[in-house]
């Protein structure tokens, strides 16, 4: 037979991950009764829609603030430079639990906003940032300075004869980033950024700080009240690993699109491959 | 065309041009020799104002490149000025530079389609045209990794030419090319010299200057040694360091 120890290797994963299976599915003192009684249960199902809002919202602010605060971190202008250095360094520098909790008490800092002079044109603070906007801020002001970074790496592996190029036939600045630079630092910066927004679905669970009510909160919500604390955790895990599932296929094809020109021909995809697979095997003669 | 005043240009303390003067008339085809580091790419750079000058003046078609004169004092252009002269002067550099990301006819239409803001069926018949001229007219939608390296560097002629530029800049166009694909990028800028282009063609290719250069130019460290008609120079230099130098490349 050939690839023996692949086969061999295979064989000892599939016992310890059966093993393990086992161990979980048949603990004596978890309810797997009530994990499917609260898998769809109608306020877990809200949370996990909240949580997808979170997420989307937070990634869109971070995505569009990186690339401002990349393309300025890489501006001749000494002021925009160093004032992308300041918000990197601040926002990567303290917690994001820290930035969320502020944000959610921002009043005592700034109880009202308004145009100083111009009585009654002011709003409450508390009114203005409710749990979830506090949320989204803090996630997504936060997100802005780690993608920044990620957006930086992309522009500069572009090689400089691109920007030549470009301004060779009359671009502006602006008109080289957003054709030709940014288009093909894509296929540096879309593999960080799904890391990015995976790990975002999971960071949102910090809102329950504001008790902005995502997923976990909903989950330990239920749970504080049933005192089934470890198989809410599970409906809560299964959930957040469906969303990953799906946000993991989504960057796939997400790759392939930018990678075009790239390679000279695309890999097939998985289900290109399957179909493939299937039909090889009927033409073989039997 | 060009008209160039004692232009200077250091990088650091590198000084890489010390004082060049030279005039390139309309239809005239420039080239430049010269030893590697003797300034020839740096001085064709400072022409579109890829690189900044630091002394000197430098006109194309009449006007100042990069700079405004009021008085006697100089005001730098503003971005926008900068781009709008870059766009009239065509280049074309050693290492191609296509857009990887974009297929040959998206190559060529995508200045005049967002820099000179032209419509889309008039840009696209222009560059199909232009394909088609240098010889790529079945490589229309191929991307840049698909293609030879004479064919991307004909692409990128066609690019060039696609912004209709009143002068054109090469930078040595086949030092990146293997031997056998040297012709037919050659080929294509005689055409274009035959067609009237102004030109000034940085180069090694002493054939070429010889039979469509109408002026040749000798730089070294810096400075124009020598300047002439291409066979009279070829044929006998007048000044030693010409004479070293072509001994070793002919």
């Amino acid at each position: 037979m050939r690839h023996t120890w692949r086969w061999v290797g295979a064989g000892i994963v599939l016992v310890i991950v059966g093993g393990v299976a086992y161990t979980v599915a048949t603990a004596p003192y978890l309810h797997w009764d009530v994990v499917w009684q609260f898998l769809f249960n109608q306020l877990v199902l809200q949370g996990v829609v909240l949580t997808l809002e979170l997420t989307v919202v937070a990634m869109v602010i971070g995505i569009v603030l990186g690339v401002i605060l990349a393309v300025m971190r890489l501006s001749p202008n000494p002021v925009m430079s160093s004032l992308s250095w300041v918000y990197i360094w601040f926002f990567r520098g303290t917690p994001l639990l820290v930035q969320i909790f502020f944000w959610f008490n921002i009043a005592i800092v700034l109880p009202y906003v308004g145009i100083p002079g111009i009585p009654h044109w002011s709003i409450s603070t508390n009114i203005l940032i409710p749990a979830v906007v506090a949320a989204i801020l803090g996630l997504g002001l936060n997100e802005a300075a780690y993608m920044a970074e990620i957006v930086r790496a992309g522009i500069i592996s572009i090689e400089h004869g691109q920007t030549e190029a470009a301004q060779a036939l009359g671009m502006t600045r602006l008109q080289v980033m957003q054709r030709i630079i940014l288009p093909q630092a894509m296929r540096v910066i879309i593999p960080p950024t799904g890391n990015e927004t995976i790990s975002m679905l999971k960071t949102t669970s910090l809102a329950f700080v504001a008790s902005v009510e995502e997923l976990f909160t909903r989950a330990h919500e239920i749970a504080s009240s049933n005192f089934r604390v470890v198989e809410l955790l599970f409906v809560a895990s299964i959930w957040y690993l469906c969303m990953t599932s799906i946000l993991t296929i989504g960057q796939y094809y997400l790759e392939r699109y930018f990678a075009r020109g790239a390679a000279r021909e695309l890999p097939a995809t998985p289900w290109q491959r399957f179909r493939r697979l299937l039909f090889t095997y009927r033409l073989a003669p039997p | 065309m060009v008209k160039a005043e004692a232009v200077h240009k250091s990088f650091g303390r590198l000084e890489v041009l010390r004082g060049i003067d030279l005039e390139v008339k309309p239809k005239e085809v420039m080239c430049i020799i010269g030893p590697s580091g003797s300034g020839k790419s740096t001085f064709l750079r400072c022409i579109n104002h890829l690189e900044k000058i630091d002394a000197g003046r430098l006109w194309v078609d009449g006007e100042l490149v990069g700079y405004r004169q009021r008085g006697d004092r100089l005001y730098e252009l503003p971005d926008r000025e900068v781009c709008r002269k870059r766009s009239e002067i065509g280049m074309v550099f050693q290492r191609f530079n296509l857009f990887p990301h974009m297929t040959a006819l998206e190559n060529v239409i995508e200045a005049p389609l967002h820099v000179k803001r032209e419509s889309r069926a008039s840009v696209d018949a222009l560059a199909r045209k232009l394909l088609e001229r240098v010889g790529l007219a079945d490589k229309i939608d191929a991307y840049p990794n698909q293609l030879s390296g004479g064919q991307q560097q004909r692409v990128a002629i066609a690019r060039a030419l696609a912004m209709q530029p009143k002068l054109m800049l090469f930078d040595e166009p086949t030092s990146a090319l293997d031997p056998e694909l040297v012709g037919e990028v050659l080929d294509v800028m005689r055409g274009l010299a035959e067609d009237g282009m102004t030109m000034i063609v940085v180069t090694h290719e002493m054939g070429f200057a010889r039979e469509v250069g109408d002026s040749l130019v000798f730089m070294d460290g810096g400075v124009i040694v020598e300047s002439g008609k291409p066979r009279d120079m070829l044929a006998g230099p007048q000044h030693e360091r010409t004479r070293l130098f072509l001994s070793k490349v002919l």
